[in-house]
Parts: structure tokens; C-alpha cells; sequence
């Protein structure tokens, strides 16, 4: 595991704050996870924005639940996980899965034939569903 | 290198045993302090709750059946008698709930204290009563070669045989704990030498990975260069992707059809037809407290594991000077070990919790027997399983840190690298799997 300085416009960004509090960027990295956790939790269990009468929407959760999970998923995959720093086949084998993730939740997760009406045609795959409609 | 070549001395692994004992007292107080101490006063507690609602219940019944002269006082009486019920109600469930807390988490530490000092205590066993190596020249002159390990395969034999019998073990399990259970002697026996050989497998892993051996590096693409058992490891990990995979494919499916809370206030239908998990242990900081507990401890447990690394290639480490954390990590040697304790701690912190949360939404009704609960149940429970099996390993690595003449260091610290991407991937599914099924 390395001492040297991480690179790039997202890692760069986690060294410029390690350098800046004097910590290495596994410090820094363990705060960001445990704020966006943090946000993540009270952004589900607020019904208003504390102290203001601004509603948070049904969008906004999942919008804040998805990017909060993209940056703590980046943050351990990258910093705890090594990624970032080892060399990039390693990166490639991670990924690797990820398609035929997507793939399954696609072809299987957005296969419910209450997709038929019920979710948008981009994310419903072009299954025959005579075997339900007869 | 990823061992340090050194000859494990039987009295070494006496000190498992040792630990082992140790560990069943620990388990053992744990139970009486908190299942059968406060247990028994929380029973106690609910009883009373369960009395006082009783009794609430009954005083409505009878106002209702009564007849009075009066009828605006009877109605203010009677509403007043509702509202008692309710509240009564509520602090029945409460009382429930908060018995069910104190008892869950003794039995899950007790039950996890005799499996840690199971798997601790009979492989030291088994390895205290090998005899002592022999001083043996030729061995040390060719330990750069690779030593094949027979250790797994024994392994993978052993839980074969342990799962083929386990449907017949767990009746007969309940046979002899006096339930309605018919006893399957034959599966009972299957699964006792299964474990007996997966055991003994483990043992024999342990004392080989002990002595050390030579890290082997890949030498055709696509890891060429790279250690073996990181590019193995990382292919483990794809495999363990796409069994997660397949859990969050089969809840979209499902949870795309079902008419929810969420659904609902979307404007998607008009009827809730299916509870989530979310549904009960969003609303409230109590209910929503063990779950977020679990991801701090996981994501904390992360970070500890990224110390102890960092400890072990550290050449230079020297103790902190603030005093109690020269305390805490005093050597080198017994900062790694200490920062994987802390890392066992919080792994077996976040099992008992979650256990704690599977009785309060069972009691609730939330149980296995529905498409919600069981997607629920098996996606978390595979997810914990995989913790528990991080923590089974993570106990030999303490061991191996405390006993190796320097622990882990520069030369062995791949051992704690390549656990850590494990352990790092399950807080990773954890990342996932708590938005989905607890939040949303």
C-alpha cells in the first residue's frame, strides 16, 4: 500500500484534503464515508430539511441514495481497496463483473410484468409478456 | 514471503486452547448478564406491559357492554378507556421489543463465542498434539519453492459433508433439545465428520500458513507479474459480485410489481399490498438505529484494517505520542493485532445487531414467509454470513499476529492486503444493500 500522493480529478481532490489536515488519504477517506452515511440516513429519515420547511422529495431521496452510494463505492474500491494506485488490471477484473451486473438487472430486475405499464420504455426490456396478457 | 518461516511450538498453541476457554467465558457471561439478567428483569417488565394491556382491554370491553344514564359521560369514558388501550398496546410492544433486544444479543454473543472458540480452540488442539518439527536443513534450503497445500481441498470435502447431512443435523438438533423433531442419526453422523474434517482441514492450514511460504507470482497475462493470490483473490471477488448481483436482480423484479408505501405516495397504485423491511425501520430513529449503527461499524472496521496494514509495511512506526494511544499500540507487533481485535469486534458487533433487528421484525410479522421477507432475509443474511466468515479468518490472523516472533511486518503483511479486499468488498455490498433495503 502506498505512501505516494494520489493523482486525478477525484483522487487528486481526496490527497489535496489529506494534505491539508496533515492526515493520509485513507483518513480522509474514512470521514467522507462516514459523512455521506450520515447524509444518506437523515436524508431518508427527514421528511423536511431540519430547520426549514423545504420537503424532500421522493426524487431527491433516490437521487441523494444513488450518488451518495457512487461516491462511499468509489471511496472503498479506490482508496481501501487499492485500486487507485495498483496497476490498472486490477481495475479492469473489478469492472469486469459490473456489465453482467448490469446486464441481470436489467434482463431480470426490470423484467416484472407490472414493468409493462408501470415503468418507462428505456428500462423495460422487450420481453414477450403474451404469457401473462392471455 | 508471507510467513516468517518460524516452527510453531506446541505450547504456541496451547495458548489457543487458552484463548478458547477464555472466549466461551466471555460468551458464557455475556448470556448471563444480558439474556438471563437483564432478560429476566425485561421479561418481567413485558409481562407486566401485557397485564396492564389486558386489563385496559378489559375495562373498555366493559364500558362498551354497560349501559349508562349519561350518555355523553359514557362516551368521553369509553374514549378515554381506547386511548389507554392504545397506549398500553404501545408499551406492550416496546416492552416486547426491548426483551427481545437484551435476550437476542446474549444468545447470538454466546452462540458466537462457542463457534470462535470451536474453530479456535480445536484447531490449536489439533495442532498441539502434532509432533514437534525437526530442525531439517534441506527444508529451509528449498522454502523458496512452492509447498502444494492439500488443506482446502480437505476443507471443501469436509463442508461438503457437513451440508449434505445439515438438514438431518438441524432436526436432530431439535429432537435432542426436546422439540417435536424426529432424530436423522445417519445426516447427524454425516454432518459431525464433516465438520470434524473441515476442522482439521483449517488446523492444517493454519500451521502451514504459519510456517510461511513463498508468494508466487503470475508469470503469463493477464496478472503477469503480479501475486497470485491478489489476482485469485480479486476473482474470488468477481464471483461474490455476481452472487449480490443476483439477490438485487430478483428484489428489482420483485419490488417493480409489488404496490408499496413508496409506490403509493408516488401515484404509481392505490393500494399498499406488500411492507417492506424499509417500511418498518425507516420512520424511526429506534427502529433505524441498528442498521446504521452496522454501517458505521462496517465502514469503521474498513478503516481499522487499512491501519493495520499500514502498521505492518511501516518500517518506521514508531508509538503515537499521545499516551493512550502509545497504550493501545504500543510495538508494532501488537498494534496490528490490536487493530485486528478492534476490527473483530466490530464485525461481531454488527452480527449481534443485526440478529437484534431480524427478532424485532419478526416479532413485528416480518417474517421469511413472504416474497418481501424472503428476499430481505437472504440478501442480508448471505451478506452476514459472508461477515461471520471474515471474522472466522480474521480470529486466525490475530492469531498469527500475536504469535509469529515479529507478526506481521514488511514480509507478511500481503496476508492482512488480501483478507482486507474481502473485507472491504463486504462493506462494499453493505454499501448497497442498505439504501435498497433499508432505506428505500
Amino acid at each position: 500500500m502506498g505512501e505516494h500522493k494520489y493523482t486525478g480529478p477525484i483522487a487528486g481532490l481526496f490527497q489535496k484534503m489529506a494534505d491539508l489536515i496533515g492526515k493520509d488519504v485513507y483518513y480522509v477517506n474514512f470521514l467522507i464515508l462516514m459523512f455521506f452515511t450520515l447524509f444518506e440516513v437523515a436524508a431518508v429519515f427527514f421528511e423536511v430539511i431540519p430547520g426549514t420547511d423545504i420537503e424532500i422529495t421522493r426524487t431527491a431521496v433516490w437521487g441523494v441514495l444513488i450518488v451518495v452510494g457512487i461516491i462511499k463505492g468509489y471511496g472503498i474500491a479506490a482508496f481501501f481497496m487499492h485500486l487507485k494506485g495498483d496497476p490498472f488490471i486490477y481495475t479492469r477484473t473489478a469492472l469486469f463483473p459490473v456489465i453482467f451486473a448490469a446486464l441481470m438487472l436489467w434482463g431480470i430486475g426490470l423484467s416484472n410484468p407490472a414493468g409493462i405499464d408501470q415503468l418507462p420504455a428505456w428500462c423495460t426490456p422487450n420481453w414477450d409478456y403474451s404469457y401473462v396478457t392471455e | 514471503m508471507s510467513g516468517s518461516l518460524h516452527d510453531v511450538k506446541n505450547d504456541v498453541w496451547m495458548r489457543a486452547v487458552i484463548v478458547s476457554v477464555i472466549l466461551l467465558f466471555v460468551g458464557a457471561a455475556a448470556y448471563g448478564a444480558f439474556a438471563v439478567g437483564v432478560g429476566t428483569v425485561k421479561k418481567n417488565e413485558w409481562d407486566a406491559a401485557y397485564d396492564d394491556y389486558n386489563e385496559a382491554k378489559a375495562h373498555l370491553d366493559m364500558l362498551v357492554e354497560s349501559e349508562t344514564d349519561d350518555p355523553n359521560a359514557s362516551f368521553a369514558e369509553q374514549k378515554a378507556a381506547e386511548k389507554a388501550v392504545d397506549e398500553a398496546y404501545d408499551a406492550k410492544v416496546d416492552a416486547h421489543l426491548s426483551y427481545l433486544t437484551w435476550v437476542t444479543a446474549g444468545k447470538t454473543i454466546l452462540v458466537m463465542m462457542i463457534i470462535y472458540a470451536a474453530f479456535y480452540g480445536i484447531s490449536g488442539f489439533y495442532n498441539s498434539i502434532q509432533p514437534e518439527e525437526e530442525h531439517d536443513d534441506h527444508h529451509h534450503d528449498d522454502h523458496e519453492e512452492h509447498h502444494g497445500s492439500a488443506s482446502p481441498i480437505l476443507m471443501a470435502a469436509g463442508l461438503m459433508f457437513f451440508m449434505i447431512g445439515f438438514p438431518g443435523f438441524v432436526n436432530t438438533c431439535k429432537s435432542l433439545l426436546g422439540l417435536d423433531y424426529s432424530a436423522e442419526m445417519g445426516d447427524f453422523g454425516m454432518s459431525i465428520v464433516g465438520a470434524a474434517i473441515l476442522i482439521i482441514g483449517i488446523g492444517n492450514w493454519w500451521n502451514e500458513d504459519l510456517k510461511g511460504h513463498q508468494e508466487q507470482i503470475a508469470t503469463s497475462a493477464p496478472f503477469q507479474g503480479q501475486d497470485i493470490r491478489k489476482a485469485g483473490m480479486w476473482i474470488f471477488l468477481i464471483s461474490e459480485t455476481m452472487v449480490f448481483a443476483s439477490f438485487f436482480s430478483s428484489y428489482l423484479r420483485m419490488r417493480t410489481g409489488w404496490c408499496t408505501e413508496w409506490a403509493v405516495n408516488a401515484g404509481k397504485c392505490d393500494l399498499v399490498d406488500t411492507q417492506t423491511a424499509s417500511d418498518l425501520l425507516r420512520h424511526e430513529v429506534g427502529t433505524l438505529l441498528p442498521g446504521a449503527i452496522n454501517t458505521f461499524a462496517l465502514i469503521i472496521s474498513s478503516y481499522t484494517i487499512v491501519l493495520a496494514l499500514k502498521v505492518a509495511k511501516d518500517v518506521n512506526w514508531e508509538p503515537s505520542k499521545n499516551a493512550l494511544m502509545a497504550k493501545l499500540f504500543p510495538t508494532r507487533k501488537k498494534a496490528v493485532r490490536n487493530y485486528l481485535i478492534i476490527t473483530l469486534a466490530l464485525g461481531s458487533m454488527f452480527i449481534v445487531l443485526k440478529l437484534v433487528e431480524w427478532s424485532h421484525l419478526i416479532a413485528e410479522g416480518f417474517t421469511i414467509d413472504t416474497q418481501a421477507g424472503s428476499i430481505f432475509y437472504v440478501a442480508t443474511g448471505a451478506h452476514g454470513l459472508h461477515v461471520f466468515i471474515g471474522l472466522l479468518v480474521m480470529l486466525f490472523m490475530i492469531f498469527k499476529a500475536d504469535v509469529l516472533e515479529n507478526g506481521y511486518d514488511e514480509h507478511n503483511g500481503q496476508g492482512i492486503e488480501y483478507f482486507g479486499l474481502y473485507w472491504h468488498f463486504v462493506d462494499l455490498a453493505w454499501v448497497a444493500i442498505f439504501p435498497a433495503f433499508y432505506l428505500y
